[in-house]
């Protein structure tokens, strides 16, 4: 048992967690043609059917099942600020199977030449009233004796009082908000904190622009949509929901890392050797020490952002994202790429952090200016 | 479902499922509801208070089942009922004329009411009539019918008048006819109910606890008003609350009231009968000191958790902060209430064997806490051992550094010595204050050994070659040793030495501490030289200038005596154990470690090529007792104004747990637990670690015991921060001046001769042994001699004597007690220091400071006579006992009492007046005979004199004190001390 549980702790660590799932995740949502024929040939899409629900439902009750029963891991699954994020996880995963599994069926009619399920008056048709208005008022007496009972067995997290001299550790956001304070580990407070999520929001307003895919509209479909809906979820698994996992579970006192069986202890110690990318050139590779200018310094920096987005665009256009160019026109395909480009920085960023410790590309502490 | 569309309604779902649902789902929030009440219901304080009750009434019955127990075993209550049944009895034979008398009452009452409204009626018409009258002669003028109205009016007034208050006379005199009749019975009744008042009001306390001695009515309501939701009126059950005046909580960004709801489930706090009661029930101990409305600490301005601390507005059994006392408790508790640590709360509440921790933040003035046994005993350990030399303590800002002088050490002892002593001085020494360095934990293994005998090597090379000079000249006279061990028990050093026969098996308390004031007297002859003792006893000053071992003005053979006997006490064995080598290799690295704590390498390797053994030496010294802060405690010349080096302790107790650094060791999350461990096994914290030789913890060992390190850790958790709102112990001038002199006094260790507020003396156990040893006496003897051979006890000093001869026997002590071996040493004390002591001894007996009253004895020449009378040997024969002058009494000097002579410039009027009426009374067990019996005062002076008046007697004998004549006899005076 302590074995596996090491093997999970260790697996746990993001570098090789957030690879695997990377992996994983485009065959399991192939974005391509090419992806979703090795996705059927692996089965993979059987995970969308009852079996597979089954399949996945009790894998996940049977790791938390008996993770409970290890009291590192019970500490933080139990805690009352983390039960609501434990729900989270289960509800993502289900309501994703379940939409998944919908879009499966119709895939599997379309193909058949049937027209989608939702294209039939559905027998479950409900009027407003009375049924759907009754329907909802059980569901409001459910969800306060939800509350109710959940009150009476969980006491609010309330915290002592605030202490200047004395803050928490760790000290963690608002679940909500720890995604964002995990990308701080990787960015600038001013890029993790103001302009990333000024363009998430921007990004989710501008879907409607962006995704000129007419297709899979008043019904549920993947195959039809595979490249939009990989997309979007590589965003909202990867890039969100996975943050505020390894947020909540995985970042213990001093936002060390911690595998989910590890005990949190104050006095883990961890390396911190990064280093800036005008001293990774400089200094390691051409070995000599820091140009006293600060656009000299930070040159390759400055060059590697500003290639980033001004060249990959149009050869993307010309190459992988050809036909998305031709689709969508100059002006929606801009604001797709950079959109998909400042999400990509995040996983970026995580590689050159882990395989060069790599602290900014452009580092001007002078102006607090890093990217 | 296609054929439901057709009937008349449209309807897609089944109608008696979504009932169903409907219908389960609002039964299961039914029972929710019922399970959110539930829970309000069963709240741990209503069980509590629920329980309360039941005891309370349980207790109640019982009281009143003694009460009516005793009433009926009352023989003056049993015969009161008697006469009760007779006299009514009586009254029924007079029941026809008690009718009639009853009658007329009634008809002169209605007669009455009715001819005293015409009265009221008539007397109304008349104030009209009178108005008009008045206002007709100031206007218009008067008319006849005016003036005849005014007329009538007025004689019908006081005819009714007149009539109305002979019919109320009348009536009166009826009623107490009446009244007579139940005369008796009503004063039966009253005799009645005074006997069975204590009774009555337990009766009225049980119709308002107990259900069984209710009406119905009371019954049902009593019931309703805890019912859920209507409980929000006026339940029985309820949460109770103090908010406490003298202390608030802090909350970080601002101070709020603090607000103390234990007495929730702490009902009987303030209940006497509760003594024996379990908790939370039982009585509050010390009532008299604490929460009673009468103590100095009354519950509703000092609430609870202003002195133990916790989570006041907790209403349950973790949220209130509990700490359990050991280990046991705790996991009963678990079991019990399923208590766990509320790491939210920053201040959990003092565990039981701590509590008195909660005294210090309002008494952090004094320096003996009366009722605080524990943590004064933890006040003086620190003091003692000096904590606040390294530690600083803001109590103990200014005090002496503990540790001696080293500044002219080379002339005091060798090299050698000094080695051994720093390396062990518990050898040397056992129960030295010194603590210990080395051997502990962190370096005790063979590696850390050689390094650390380099490092003292180091030291101590510093030491000597820092050292200054130290004149001796040669001892004029030889010592005589039988005369100095003699002499060693007898002049006081006992007081502030513990001495080489006492054992040190019986646990040390307060008392105790007295007599380790300065260090043990052991060893000398293997520490130091007979010249060096010479001269050190003949004036200490002129070796440590700041010394507090004072000037027992010894002559020059007292002090040689004293010296060859100190230097015969040696310790062979802890000579005999080896030094090593000066390890040359060793040293290079030892400096070169501390070099490149400073410099870089290159340049550490470069100073390290140019230095030589002896600059190795001495660099390595210098930072090694930097680095281990040996100057907080000993004057070391070159570390002058050196900040000390451990951490501030003034608010320890308040520092947040996790700061504490529990480091590897398992040991319990406590503060008490972690301040436990580091006493006991101080660098207990650094197993485990991998530290360089200058990482480790540096805390040295003292040598504590358990309930020692208690009282410590007691002092520690009350070392607090408080708010400067805070009510602290008032600061009146009495207690300013009093802490003042209570501090310089333990500064002095005045207490380890003098008896002063009730403690101290700590020498009179070692007078005994000097009578038994030195003056062939038994033990019982002794026992009963020692206090007489002891030095005074202060009891009343400031009420006793004159300022001003306080000032000069402090700054220059004289003889008053011949007779006592013992010595008043010379201090040398500063006016300063002089005014704290006078200003403490008059404060304290409330005396009216600095000026007193003056008398002029002005004695008629019959009261002179008088006065020499009383004093000869036929009357009170004072001299038998008293010193006059020079003229020593007859007999043993045992028996022998102050110099009479000196009675004048020293002792107060008004106190010698009080001290003949009873010496008892102000000084109890005192040898002066009591001539005034307090209890047949008037016949207890001779009838002869004065006319036999006592109090005339009294004051001639004071007055004729003061103008007492010099004794005729010139014998030579001592040339002792006392």
């Amino acid at each position: 048992m302590d074995a596996f549980k090491s093997i999970i702790n260790s697996l746990s660590e993001p570098q090789i967690m957030f690879s695997f799932l990377v992996l994983v995740f485009f065959f399991i949502f192939p974005p391509s043609d090419k992806l979703y024929r090795i996705h059927k040939k692996l089965r993979l899409d059987l995970l969308w059917t009852n079996v597979g629900g089954v399949f996945i439902f009790t894998g996940l009750f049977v790791f938390f099942g008996l993770g409970v029963t290890d009291e590192n891991f019970r500490l933080i699954v139990t805690k009352p600020d983390n039960v609501p994020i434990v729900g989270l996880l289960f509800l993502t995963i289900f309501f994703l199977w379940l939409s998944m599994k919908q879009g499966r069926d119709n895939d599997i009619r379309l193909a058949e030449g049937q027209k989608p399920n939702e294209y039939h008056d559905p027998e479950d048709k409900v009027l407003v009233w009375p049924d759907l208005v009754y329907i909802e008022l059980i569901a409001i007496v459910l969800c306060s004796i939800l509350l109710m009972v959940w009150s009476i067995y969980l006491k609010a997290p309330l915290e002592g009082p605030a202490n200047l001299a004395d803050s928490p550790n760790p000290s963690k956001a608002p679940w909500y908000f720890l995604g964002l304070q995990e990308m701080l580990v990787y960015f600038d407070p001013w890029l993790a904190g103001v302009v990333l999520p000024s363009f998430i929001v921007l990004g989710l307003m501008a879907i409607p622009y962006i995704d000129s895919n007419r297709k899979g509209q008043g019904y549920y479909t993947f195959n039809e949509r595979k490249t939009e809906i990989s997309l979007f979820l590589f965003g909202w698994l990867l890039l969100w929901v996975f943050l505020i996992f390894v947020g909540t579970f995985l970042r213990g006192p001093n936002w060390n890392f911690f595998g989910p069986f590890e005990e949190w202890s104050l006095s883990k110690v961890v390396p911190l050797t990064n280093i800036n990318l005008s001293e990774l050139v400089y200094v390691r590779w051409l070995k000599t020490g820091l140009p006293d200018n600060i656009f000299l310094r930070e040159f390759f920096g400055i060059s590697f952002v500003v290639g980033y987005y001004l060249i990959l665009p149009p050869l993307l256009a010309r190459t992988i994202l050809k036909k998305f160019y031709s689709k969508m026109g100059i002006f929606a395909f801009s604001m797709f790429v950079i959109l998909l480009l400042t999400s990509v920085t995040l996983p970026i960023k995580m590689y050159l952090r882990w395989t060069l410790n790599l602290k900014y590309i452009v580092a001007i502490p002078e102006f607090f200016f890093n990217i | 479902m296609a054929e439901k569309k057709e009937a008349k309604q449209e309807r897609y779902y089944s109608i008696s499922k979504l009932n169903k649902w409907f219908a389960i789902s609002s039964m299961i929030l039914c029972v929710a509801v019922f399970g959110v009440f539930a829970q309000d219901y069963l709240r741990e304080w209503r069980v509590f208070q629920r329980e309360f009750r039941e005891l309370e009434v349980e207790k109640t019955r019982q009281a009143y089942e003694n009460a009516q127990q005793d009433l009926e075993q009352n023989q003056e209550y049993q015969t009161l009922i008697e006469d009760q049944k007779k006299a009514s009895l009586e009254l029924e034979g007079k029941e026809v004329l008690r009718k009639a008398l009853q009658k007329d009452i009634d008809k002169l009452d209605s007669e009455y009411y009715s001819v005293n409204r015409r009265h009221q009626f008539a007397k109304a018409e008349y104030d009209a009539a009178k108005y008009r009258y008045e206002d007709a002669q100031d206007h218009e003028g008067l008319t006849k019918d005016i003036r005849d109205e005014f007329a009538k009016t007025q004689s019908l007034m006081k005819e009714l008048k007149i009539s109305a208050e002979d019919t109320k006379k009348l009536l009166d005199f009826k009623k107490e006819e009446l009244s007579s009749f139940d005369e008796k019975i009503n004063q039966l009744d009253k005799a009645k109910e005074a006997l069975s008042h204590e009774l009555d009001v337990i009766n009225r306390m049980l119709a308002k606890i107990d259900t069984a001695h209710m009406s119905f009515g009371n019954r049902m309501a009593d019931k309703f008003r805890d019912l859920p939701i209507v409980d929000f009126m006026n339940p029985s059950e309820r949460i109770e609350q103090v908010v406490v005046k003298v202390d608030t909580e802090n909350l970080n960004f601002m101070r709020v009231p603090r607000v103390d709801r234990c007495v929730t489930c702490h009902q009987g706090v303030l209940r006497k009968d509760f003594a024996d009661a379990d908790n939370p029930y039982k009585t509050h101990p010390n009532l008299d000191l604490f929460l009673s409305s009468g103590s100095p600490h009354p519950l509703e301005e000092f609430g609870c958790t202003s002195c133990h601390a916790g989570r006041g507005r907790g209403t349950d059994f973790v949220s209130a902060a509990h700490t359990p006392s050991s280990p046991e408790q705790a996991k009963e508790w678990e079991e019990k209430y399923g208590w766990h640590e509320f790491h939210l709360w920053e201040a959990p509440m003092h565990a039981k064997p701590h509590v008195e921790a909660g005294c210090f933040k309002c008494h952090s003035g004094e320096t003996v806490l009366r009722g605080a046994e524990k943590l004064t005993f933890g006040l003086n350990l620190i003091e003692r051992s000096g904590c606040y030399s390294c530690h600083t303590i803001e109590k103990y800002k200014g005090d002496p550094k503990t540790g001696p002088n080293l500044a002219k050490i080379s002339s005091k002892t060798s090299k050698d010595w000094t080695f051994r002593w720093i390396k062990d001085p518990q050898a040397f020494r056992p129960g030295t204050w010194m603590p210990s360095f080395y051997g502990l934990s962190n370096n005790d293994d063979p590696e850390s050994v050689q390094w650390t005998d380099q490092e003292i090597h180091a030291i101590v090379h510093y030491l000597y070659t820092e050292s200054e000079n130290y004149d001796m000249k040669e001892i004029p006279v030889v010592g005589h040793l039988a005369r100095g061990e003699e002499l060693v028990s007898s002049i006081g050093c006992f007081a502030c030495h513990k001495g080489p026969n006492e054992d040190d098996d019986e646990d040390r308390d307060r008392q105790h501490l007295l007599s380790e004031f300065g260090p043990h007297l052991l060893g000398f002859g293997s520490k130091t030289s007979e010249k060096w003792l010479y001269h050190w006893l003949k004036d200490p000053k002129t070796y440590h200038p700041d010394t507090r071992m004072p000037n027992l003005r010894l002559t020059d053979q007292e002090a040689a005596d004293i010296s060859s006997y100190l230097v015969s006490l040696s310790n062979e064995e802890f000579m005999e154990s080896s030094v090593p080598e000066i390890n040359e290799d060793m040293m290079d690295n030892i400096t070169h470690e501390l070099l490149s704590l400073k410099f870089p390498a290159w340049e550490a390797e470069e100073k390290l090529k140019s230095m030589s053994l002896e600059d190795k030496l001495a660099f390595s010294g210098e930072t090694i007792i930097r680095q281990q802060g040996c100057f907080a405690c000993h004057n070391i010349p070159g570390f002058e104004d050196e900040k000390p080096i451990g951490v501030e302790l003034t608010e320890e107790g308040s520092k947040s747990l996790h700061k504490f650094a529990f480091e590897l060791s398992d040991i319990e999350h406590s503060k008490a637990a972690w301040f436990q461990t580091k006493l006991k096994h101080p660098r207990i914290f650094d197993k485990g670690k991998i530290k360089g030789p200058y990482e480790k913890s540096r805390m040295p060992k003292f040598q504590f015991s358990d309930e020692e390190i208690d009282a410590v850790v007691t002092a520690l958790l009350g070392f607090v921060k408080t708010d400067p709102n805070l009510r602290k112990k008032p600061r009146t001038p009495k207690n300013l001046f009093v802490e003042a002199g209570q501090s310089f006094i333990r500064q002095h260790n005045c207490q380890g001769c003098h008896i002063i507020e009730g403690e101290g003396g700590a020498i009179q156990e070692n007078i005994q042994d000097w009578l038994v040893k030195h003056q062939g006496k038994t033990e019982a003897d002794a026992e009963a001699l020692a206090a007489s051979f002891s030095p005074p006890n202060l009891i009343g000093e400031g009420k006793k004597v004159q300022s001003d001869w306080l000032f000069s026997f402090l700054h220059e002590p004289t003889i008053i007690r011949p007779w006592l071996k013992v010595r008043m040493p010379t201090y040398d004390f500063n006016e300063e220091e002089i005014n704290t002591a006078i200003k403490y001894f008059n404060f304290l007996d409330d005396e009216p400071f600095p000026f007193t009253e003056k008398i002029k004895p002005d004695l008629s020449a019959e009261e002179m006579a008088a006065g020499e009378k009383m004093y000869s040997p036929d009357y009170f024969d004072c001299f038998n006992c008293h010193i006059r002058g020079a003229k020593m009494p007859g007999g043993t000097p045992d028996r022998w009492a102050p110099n009479l002579e000196l009675a004048k410039e020293r002792l107060k009027a008004k106190w010698i007046i009080d001290w003949i009426k009873n010496p008892q009374k102000l000084l109890p067990g005192t040898k002066m005979p009591m001539y005034f019996d307090p209890e047949y005062f008037d016949d207890s002076g001779p009838d002869d004199i004065l006319d036999g008046d006592e109090h005339e007697q009294i004051r001639v004998l004071r007055d004729y004190l003061l103008v007492l004549p010099k004794a005729a006899n010139p014998s030579s005076p001592s040339d002792q001390d006392g």
